[in-house]
């Protein structure tokens, strides 16, 4: 009896450390769902929601300009999911995409020799890999986001490392997304340690808490704020936002990459930006990147 | 061999305590901010530039270790701090800021006790708002407590 009671134990014990391995992403699920029923009910029906949700909206946006979303995929193209001029525009644009060049400079990048003999591609056989990051590295006990994944095998090899916001990084991560999308890759941002976990949890903290002498939260703008107006520019959705970087943006005349466009977003909110590499920058990625889980890949694209 | 081991460890913890604030040390600052009431304690006409001054030297180390200060128009608060003590020593009613701006450096010239005024509310504001948002920021997580 006491031989079948302790297997029972062992059982249960290695039982519940199957299930709870398999539980770390748990919380974030329950944050990701949330978020897209909120986003999918707030842009269902603009125009009836005025009162909740667009208050300064005129009659002529809500009925001609601000078009209702029905489905979560379509929250990869930012605001241009319900901005409907400036859809047209994004359109118009991708005509001639302005990135093009910068996706076959990246691949020649990824194939060159470093000076020892690698590559990148020594480091990245496969090039499908724009939905699968950031990771949490449970050896390093951090966030490795593919911009600071790049620098590190950059300089595991000997190399130095490169500028994170703009450059030759954006061009290989504009290859790496090109392939992804061609590959029909989507988002797979995985949770797997109680430390992941952690970092999952700073990082949500880091983007809901209000900072910076306007004392605004990034939520401000793109969760309770997306869809509203800042001047002339509707404010896009937290879900969809890391689906398609690096983009070539209008104002930047160039491309750059998630690093460099959260620095702007601190700029705005009147602080001063964390560094590319901090733990700061990389664990608000990692929540960033989650809550775009299952949205196909979508970069390098295009933004004003 | 003990007393040089003796040595080393006293200079390293003294090299330790001279690199300026450690993390714990900065929250400690940034609860005692709160219990500040900004608009007094940055008052320039009611305590004097020095005063004032002191003030924002007291707290923005703080803001910087924590990751949360403020900066605006291009121009971080250390830097109006930094130039503003040469400007108050010398007693004089403008000081120009020195700031890099995309790998160039610019200036800005503002009135002293302005900017004064605002290294102490952006020094005092910034851990206040570090506090703040450990209880605020669960308002606005959808599914949490941001109801809709």
């Amino acid at each position: 009896m006491r031989r079948v009671m302790s297997r029972v134990s062992v059982m249960a014990v290695v039982a519940v450390s199957i299930l709870g391995a398999g539980n770390f992403n748990a919380q974030a699920e329950k944050d990701r769902k949330a978020l897209e029923v909120y986003m999918l009910k707030k842009f269902e029906n603009p125009l009836k929601n005025r009162n909740a949700y667009f208050p300064y909206a005129t009659d002529d946006e809500l009925k001609n300009n601000i078009q209702p979303v029905k489905k979560v995929e379509d929250f990869r193209l930012g605001s241009y999911a319900f901005n409907k001029g400036g859809l047209e525009q994004y359109n118009e644009l991708n005509e001639m995409p302005p990135y093009e060049d910068a996706i076959d400079e990246g691949e020649e990048l990824y194939n060159k020799k470093f000076k020892n003999g690698k590559s990148l591609k020594s480091c990245f056989p496969n090039p499908e890999i724009a939905g699968d990051y950031p990771k949490f590295d449970d050896k390093k006990g951090e966030v490795v986001t593919i911009t600071s994944a790049i620098n590190d095998c950059l300089v595991a090899n000997g190399e130095k490392p490169w500028n994170m916001k703009k450059g030759k990084i954006a061009k290989v991560e504009a290859y790496f997304a090109s392939k992804s999308k061609e590959a029909g890759k989507k988002v797979n941002i995985q949770i797997n340690s109680k430390a992941a976990a952690e970092a999952y949890e700073r990082g949500k903290k880091e983007y809901y808490t209000q900072r910076g002498y306007l004392q605004l939260s990034c939520a401000n703008c793109h969760v309770q704020g997306a869809g509203q107006r800042v001047r002339k520019e509707y404010l896009s959705p937290l879900i969809g936002h890391t689906t398609h970087f690096p983009v070539y943006r209008l104002k930047w005349q160039g491309l750059g990459t998630l690093e460099r466009r959260l620095g702007g977003c601190e700029k705005n909110q009147g602080e001063k930006p964390h560094k590319p590499n901090s733990k700061w920058d990389k664990e608000l990625l990692y929540f960033m990147a989650y809550m775009s889980n299952g949205l196909p890949v979508d970069g390098p694209d295009i933004r004003k | 061999m003990k007393n040089v081991k003796k040595v080393i460890a006293v200079m390293a913890l003294s090299a330790f305590a001279g690199s300026g604030l450690y993390a714990g040390n900065a929250e400690s600052l940034a609860k005692e901010a709160m219990k500040l009431d900004v608009k007094k304690v940055c008052d320039v006409k009611a305590n004097g530039l020095d005063k004032v001054l002191a003030v924002a030297e007291k707290y923005n180390p703080a803001a910087v270790k924590l990751g949360v200060e403020f900066k605006r128009l291009g121009i971080t608060n250390s830097v109006y701090i930094k130039g503003l003590k040469e400007a108050v020593k010398k007693k004089e009613k403008k000081v120009t800021l020195k700031y890099k701006k995309k790998g160039k450096v610019k200036s800005k010239t503002f009135p002293t006790d302005y900017a004064t005024w605002r290294a102490c509310t952006f020094a005092v504001r910034a851990l206040q708002l570090h506090e703040e948002g450990k209880k605020t920021w669960r308002l606005a997580v959808p599914g949490d407590g941001y109801k809709f």
